[in-house]
């Protein structure tokens, strides 16, 4: 969290985190479509040419002034692939709050755990852990046949038992809500440690 | 010094005092009218635009701090693959028209200088040397700081970012 007390302005970060081809640059895609362009800035997105994220997407929402002061929320992606290693982890500088987008496929499960333990142990490195950071799962393309039932992905990957949103990114189903949640989540865990 | 609060959870809040955004901006403009450059950004390490002088109307120059974020991290990571023990202090892209000159300050800012072809390195790194120290030094400046006490968040904005939130994502 960056406060400028001159500006009055708050700003967030929150990252988006997941295995490969989960949904995380859809959901961002859909926010950017749908919102007012007045209150969010230009979705940055550093792909490969073919369309797979290599270092990040970014974009800035703004929601006016609130008490006077001005929350800004950094949005940002983090490529899924496994060699990705490295840029995951700088991603996660000055981070405030994550989205996990699990992808709700049964043969996506093992890449779904396996990414969580990489978040688990990139979180670490910069001193935060599972257990305490605010975060959230999206159990994301519900509309798949075959798609895993959310009590079995709640078994599987909501150890911790955070707040979980069901999602279609593609359709924008659940990304408003997951981020909406998110967002209070942060808030609430800044607002309790003060 | 900048305030840097550690909450429970190991998150960091960087707080910026007045007299410090106030004399971060006047480096800046300093910097921008010796040196002629473009546009001048300062920025934390995690992306996020502090202050900002120059031409900077035609720029998006939050977009550009997350990437020149992004620059100094993956270098930094390069650096430790070519055996350099620390990060590299600067970054320096040159085009046609315009080049970037990248500096960090201290292990957590950093300094974006866009500048015409036509002015020389030489004068870029002289002044950007100076102005580099001077911001360091307005950094360690704790005067000013008392407003930092009062509550930035409390309940009453989290109901009404909670209510701005519904309205914005209707």
């Amino acid at each position: 969290m960056f406060i400028n007390w001159a500006l009055q302005e708050i700003n967030l970060k929150i990252v988006y985190y997941g295995p490969g081809m989960s949904g995380k640059t859809t959901n961002l895609e859909y926010i950017h479509s749908k919102l007012d362009p007045s209150l969010t800035g230009e979705l940055v997105s550093l792909k490969t040419k073919e369309d797979r994220t290599i270092f990040f997407d970014f974009m800035q929402i703004e929601v006016g002034r609130i008490k006077g002061k001005k929350p800004k929320f950094n949005l940002y992606t983090v490529p899924g692939q496994v060699y990705y290693a490295s840029s995951r982890k700088v991603i996660l500088n000055g981070v405030d709050g994550i989205v996990f987008v699990a992808d709700s496929q049964p043969h996506r499960m093992e890449a779904n755990i396996e990414t969580l333990l990489d978040l688990e142990s990139n979180l670490k490195a910069d001193g935060h852990t599972l257990e305490n950071f605010p975060w959230v799962i999206q159990y994301n393309k519900r509309d798949l046949p075959g798609a895993d039932p959310v009590d079995v992905l709640q078994k599987k990957l909501n150890f911790f038992n955070v707040p979980h949103y069901e999602g279609v990114a593609v359709k924008g189903d659940g990304v408003f809500n997951t981020l909406k949640g998110t967002i209070n989540l942060v808030v609430q865990h800044v607002q309790n440690q003060l | 010094m900048v305030q840097t609060r550690k909450l429970k959870d190991g998150s960091r809040q960087v707080i910026l005092n007045g007299n410090q955004y106030d004399g971060i901006t006047k480096i800046l403009s300093e910097l921008a009218t010796k040196t002629k450059a473009s546009a001048i950004l300062f920025a934390d390490m995690s992306g996020q635009l502090i202050s900002q002088r120059g031409n900077t109307e035609n720029m998006n120059t939050t977009v550009l701090s997350a990437l020149a974020a992004s620059d100094f991290a993956a270098t930094s990571e390069m650096a430790k693959l070519v055996g350099e023990e620390a990060k590299f202090k600067l970054l320096f892209h040159e085009g046609e028209k315009r080049n970037v000159y990248l500096s960090n300050v201290g292990d957590n800012f950093f300094l974006v200088v866009v500048f015409d072809v036509s002015v020389t390195l030489g004068l870029i790194r002289i002044y950007t040397k100076k102005a580099i120290e001077d911001l360091a030094n307005t950094l360690e400046d704790d005067s000013g700081t008392e407003e930092e006490n009062q509550q930035i968040i409390d309940s009453d904005f989290s109901s009404l970012l909670g209510d701005a939130l519904d309205d914005t994502f209707k």
